[in-house]
């Protein structure tokens, strides 16, 4: 605590805990216990009850609380945010001396690094974000739901791998973050080198993480729809590649046909009226097909079949998520998918789909084309 | 099926952020002594002890071998011998086997339903237990039906109108005994009161009929200390026994020593599923019999990191599942009503915003804690709002709660929890005798709890505001019962009354801290309810027929010696309601100023005491009560509960022959003698300001540093004080305070104040100096 930190004076009495009383063995009820049987020390209640191993100290003595007088959550230390800063490197160069591997130190350090980013972000925009902590069936906590709660997980699994990315929590300061997004999205259409492209893309990923938000779902499951068998198999092979969601994401700037992504964006923009129709007619579908009882149009079908692939794929999915260094102390990983999409306010959002929705208009010929109704 | 919501929701003591639990919440009743009040005028308590025709607790040996008139299905049975589809064929006839009537339509509509729970699977497996065995473990989750299926079950089988002795299933709380008395005796087609009736503290609903009776803990409790035995009874089921409330707590080890003497007494304790072992081991290793319940998974989420400000953490993520997640209810659960108000608030106007820039669908916001008029709390249960236009998002409303509606209330349609952790709880610190509301970290079963309140009515998720990591290290694994968290000098005296002789080995499931009780015995014989050996005095034994604080009885039973007992009443029972001053957010000058009115210079008990006069007055001269309450800025429900909790008192009063009597208001010692009547009950509450002019004062022999709560009315306090409540918030308070002089505390209390007793100090010399003075001035007028 800095020297300007709100002062908090309080006066104590000679003996706040009144251990005088405590001490004193000749109060009424200290003799009478003792009259009774008691010596200091014991349990009050039957003896050798064999409910007994369940005593804990709180049948010693009375409860302990700390007073709260603050919002701290729970597990939040006061001081958090401005502790000394250099430990970490000084932590590192021990490390060194003691002979760790580089690579365990490369990890460490970027540990580091994701944990400061991780602070400043939530002191400026301080979103939520949530990891799985698996289900509750009933009141005992398990990993995975038991038999017919199979289907919610299927549907769970599927929802997060279409949307984990989108939702990936791992927010950049977010104008900084459009701009960068279409930067990446421009740089990987000009010079397509596959390696550049893996890298980039995580980046994007992280970036273009909240362009589209809420609405990003449909929008970007909607074209895919379009797409034909071909397609569907080369986006395939690129999914073995990388991670299924990774590639959802990229999907529409990775595409090499800008011709059909420029068509698509297209149909997307004129059906943005729409889209909540749809967003609400897809979720029942899903729902539909996953539990596997309604009626499977040939669009289910295929959605289906995709998100069989992603399921297969998912297991390594899974690995290669939960392998990247984690925040803090934080003992579970942090995107590991299942978390609630990222979102600094109401407000912010929807005006970032707005302004999102804009810049991709001016951005693509055709639809400025269209716009300015000129042929061309 | 959520009686528990329908009856509307009542208050729970647990939940009343301001109050402490000194006071008895009229409403409720967990943790109280209740009893007696429903005496009824027909029974003279000086011969009810002698002739059990008198005595109604063993009125049932009237008439209890009367035959049923009717040829029934159930003569036919042998009682502890039946079978599930003999009590099916019962079910199905088309007479009520109980009583010869026949059944209604609606019946075999509920009858369908009965026959889908999940309890239903198991009732052979249940019977062929129950007939082995004296005591039986039951567990169940919500929603499986056992509170209602496993009573009647019973009622099968015991064959009551055989052998005139009645089935009992204890609840904690009230609503709960009433409103699942009101079920069951729909389910069983009979009038309730009739065959099916219920018990609360200021309510007795059975007749000489009565076969199966719900009741609360506390009532059960009452009713043996006039029946040892429990000699009414043929089976007793303690239901919720989870909760672990100090009534539940002490009827287990009361009904353990007692299932020794009587072996045909049997015992069903029914609890969730979490700590089932320790009941089976406290219970003599009793066997289990576990149902599921029906219940829809529910998805966990943690943060990653633990968050800063947890009431900002929760408005987000409020906000954030309305933007982003399906349709489906939204249960927030926060602590104290200031701060759901709050969040509830901050949540409005981000909607209103999220509506307005986007297409977000509408969200309605309720709050829910104790205090709030019940209207208000009816309000949780109005539907989602309907999208705004047609086809748009789905509307959802969003419920901040307390506590309350962790356990106590049923809301369906919650999809989704959130929960930062904490919740106000009880704490009792024998050390410096504070009995406080505290916000603290919840336990890991009341995460569960939570959690689970999202899984009613379909797959839902729970987001919890802390890391995996504080889930699994700060918290505690159960909430500690209550009889860890209280100020043991009520129970105490219950336990002596109960003739239970040795407090130390007296077998608890969690015995209590030795200090706590300590504490207690301590308490119990300065207030003269114990003697030096520890045995029950006259006193304690009246003491303890009042459902009241010691401190509120002795001093309700001693005021006719200040002749004052007519006020004294009223203050009691003023003292045993939640506050009846309202004090709106948006009108509290008003508000004090309205206060003002009613103020006397002296202090907040008699300012307490004009306020009620001033509203009986308004009300006999025919003004209208709510209205005058209102420009008054007094609470009309708890004035009236005040004035029911004074009906209830006046009687046992009365029937214990103690004078209501008043000085003459003219009379100058009018106030002076309320304020030493006050004292006989609370001398041990005082404090002395540590130097004049000085804001803090010193509690007696605890030494304590305290202020008085910025609420008083008293503008010029005294050196000496006596309070009513010790309050820990950031500072330490003390609230209802009135002025009192120190030489009235030597003559009332002397033995509390015996200069002997007391170490070193500031108040022993005060102390000293004002005997002095007492004895110069008798020796004064001894020389005239």
């Amino acid at each position: 605590m800095g020297l300007a930190a709100a002062e908090n004076k309080r006066k104590l009495g000679t003996d706040p805990n009144n251990t005088r009383w405590s001490r004193n063995t000749d109060t009424f009820g200290q003799k009478l216990l003792r009259a009774q049987g008691w010596e200091p020390g014991q349990y009050l209640g039957a003896k050798d009850a064999p409910h007994a191993e369940w005593h804990t100290k709180a049948n010693t003595t009375h409860i302990q609380v700390t007073l709260k007088d603050d919002n701290l959550g729970l597990g939040a230390k006061r001081n958090s945010g401005n502790e000394c800063t250099g430990l970490d490197a000084f932590q590192l160069l021990l490390g060194r001396l003691n002979g760790k591997a580089e690579d365990v130190l490369e990890a460490e350090k970027k540990a580091i690094e994701e944990v400061k980013i991780g602070r400043y972000l939530a002191s400026k925009i301080g979103t939520i974000r949530f990891v799985k902590g698996g289900w509750l069936v009933g009141d005992q906590l398990t990993e995975t739901p038991v038999e017919e709660t199979e289907k919610p997980v299927e549907t769970a699994a599927t929802e997060t791998s279409t949307s984990s990315d989108e939702e990936a929590p791992e927010p950049v300061s977010k104008k900084s973050r459009k701009r960068k997004a279409e930067d990446t999205t421009r740089e990987d259409n000009e010079k397509p080198s596959k390696k550049d492209k893996k890298s980039k893309r995580r980046k994007t990923n992280e970036a273009g993480s909240d362009d589209e938000e809420v609405s990003s779902k449909h929008k970007k499951k909607k074209p895919r729809k379009h797409r034909t068998e071909s397609e569907e198999n080369e986006s395939q092979r690129e999914k073995e590649a990388t991670s299924a969601s990774e590639e959802e994401v990229d999907a529409a700037a990775l595409d090499p046909k800008k011709a059909r992504k420029e068509r698509r964006e297209k149909k997307a923009r004129e059906k943005q009226e729409k889209q909540e129709k749809k967003e609400k007619k897809e979720r029942r579908r899903r729902e539909k097909a996953s539990s596997g009882s309604g009626p499977e149009t040939g669009g289910s079908k295929r959605e289906k079949k995709r998100r069989e692939d992603k399921d297969s794929t998912s297991t390594s999915e899974d690995l290669t998520k939960a392998s990247p260094p984690v925040e803090s102390g934080a003992s579970t990983p942090i995107g590991s998918g299942y978390s609630t999409p990222v979102l600094g306010s109401a407000r912010f959002l929807s005006r970032q789909r707005f302004i999102a929705q804009k810049r991709m208009a001016f951005a693509d010929t055709v639809a400025l084309n269209q716009i300015f109704m000129i042929k061309s | 099926m959520n009686y528990n919501a329908s009856a509307g929701p009542e208050l729970e003591p647990s939940s009343f952020p301001t109050q402490t639990q000194r006071v008895i919440p009229v409403m409720a009743d967990k943790g109280i002594k209740r009893s007696s009040m429903d005496t009824d005028g027909s029974s003279d308590p000086k011969r009810a002890k002698t002739d059990p025709k008198y005595n109604k607790y063993l009125a049932h040996y009237d008439d209890n071998q009367a035959q049923n008139d009717f040829s029934s299905p159930l003569d036919q049975l042998e009682r502890h011998k039946t079978t599930t589809q003999q009590a099916t064929k019962c079910e199905d006839s088309d007479l009520n086997p109980w009583t010869g009537q026949p059944h209604s339509q609606q019946y075999f509509n509920i009858l369908q339903t009965r026959r889908n729970l999940p309890v239903c699977q198991q009732r052979k497996e249940f019977l062929e237990m129950y007939h082995s065995t004296q005591i039986l473990v039951f567990v169940g989750e919500t929603g499986s039906g056992k509170t209602t299926q496993i009573p009647q079950y019973v009622l099968y089988d015991e064959l009551p109108h055989q052998t005139g002795k009645l089935i009992a299933c204890t609840q904690p709380r009230r609503v709960a005994a009433m409103s699942v008395a009101q079920r069951v005796a729909n389910e069983l087609d009979v009038e309730l009161g009739q065959e099916v009736g219920y018990s609360i503290r200021f309510e007795n609903k059975t007749g000489p009929k009565t076969m199966l009776k719900y009741m609360t803990d506390g009532q059960l409790l009452r009713e043996s200390m006039h029946d040892h035995e429990m000699s009414r009874y043929s089976t007793i089921i303690l239901d919720e026994a989870h909760e672990r409330t100090l009534a539940t707590d002490i009827l287990m080890a009361l009904l353990k020593q007692i299932a020794e003497r009587r072996k045909d007494l049997k015992i069903i304790v029914m609890s969730a599923t979490l700590d089932a072992q320790k009941f089976q081991t406290y219970f003599f290793d009793a066997p289990l019999l576990a149902v599921p319940g029906r219940t829809h998974p529910v998805e966990i989420f943690y943060t990653p990191e633990p968050e800063r400000d947890y009431v900002e953490a929760a408005v987000r993520t409020v906000l954030q599942i309305h933007a982003t997640e399906p349709e489906g209810d939204i249960l927030l659960f926060l602590t104290g009503e200031e701060e759901i108000e709050d969040a509830c608030r901050r949540i409005n106007l981000e909607v209103d915003d999220m509506v307005r820039e986007s297409d977000a669908g509408p969200m309605r916001v309720y709050p829910l804690y104790g205090t709030l008029p019940p209207a208000q709390q009816q309000r949780i249960f109005d539907k989602a709002p309907e999208p705004l236009r047609k086809g748009g998002r789905p509307g959802r409303k969003c419920i901040v709660a307390t506590n309350i509606a962790e356990t106590s209330l049923t809301i369906d349609g919650i999809v989704y929890v959130v929960d930062p952790g904490f919740s106000k709880q009880k704490i009792y610190n024998p050390r410096s005798r504070v009995e406080s509301l505290l916000v603290s970290p919840i336990s890991k079963a009341s995460a569960q709890q939570r959690a689970g309140r999202a899984g009613r009515t379909r797959p839902g998720k729970c987001f919890r505001l802390y890391t995996e990591k504080a889930f699994k290290k700060e918290l505690i694994e159960q909430t500690y019962p209550e009889i860890l968290r209280s100020n043991l000098a009520n129970t105490v005296l219950e336990l002596k009354k109960l003739g239970v002789e040795d407090l130390v080995h007296f077998d608890l499931m969690d015995p209590p801290a030795p200090e706590t009780m300590m504490r207690a015995l301590e308490e119990l014989n300065y207030l003269a309810c114990l003697d030096d050996d520890g045995e029950l005095t006259e006193l304690g034994s009246r003491a303890s027929e009042f459902p009241l604080d010691p401190a509120l009885a002795v001093m309700l039973i001693s005021s006719p010696e200040f002749y004052c007992s007519n006020e004294i009443l009223s203050i009691t029972s003023l003292l045993s309601v939640p506050s009846i001053w309202v004090r709106p957010n948006n009108a509290r000058k008003r508000a004090d100023e309205m206060k003002q009115q009613f103020a006397h210079p002296d202090g907040d008990h008699l300012t307490l005491l004009n306020a009620y006069h001033a509203f009986k007055g308004a009300e006999q001269s025919g003004a209208d009560a709510k209205q005058w309450c209102h420009e008054h800025f007094l609470s009309p429900r708890h004035l009236m509960s005040a004035d029911n909790v004074r009906a209830q008192l006046k009687r046992i009063m009365e029937t214990h022959d103690i004078e209501l009597i008043s000085t003459p208001f003219q009379d100058k010692n009018y106030y002076t003698n309320i304020r030493r009547a006050l004292l006989a009950g609370f001398f041990m509450q005082v404090a002395m300001r540590e130097s004049s002019n000085s804001k803090v004062y010193k509690t007696v022999k605890d030494d304590q540093l305290v202020m008085i709560h910025p609420s008083t009315v008293i503008t010029s306090p005294y050196d000496w004080v006596m309070y009513n409540e010790f309050v820990l918030t950031t500072k330490q308070y003390v609230r209802t305070v009135t002025n009192i002089r120190p030489e009235w505390l030597l003559e009332i209390a002397p033995v509390y104040y015996d200069l002997e007793a007391f170490d070193k100090g500031e108040i022993k010399s005060a102390l000293t100096r004002i005997t002095e003075k007492i004895r110069r001035r008798q020796a004064m007028k001894g020389g005239a």
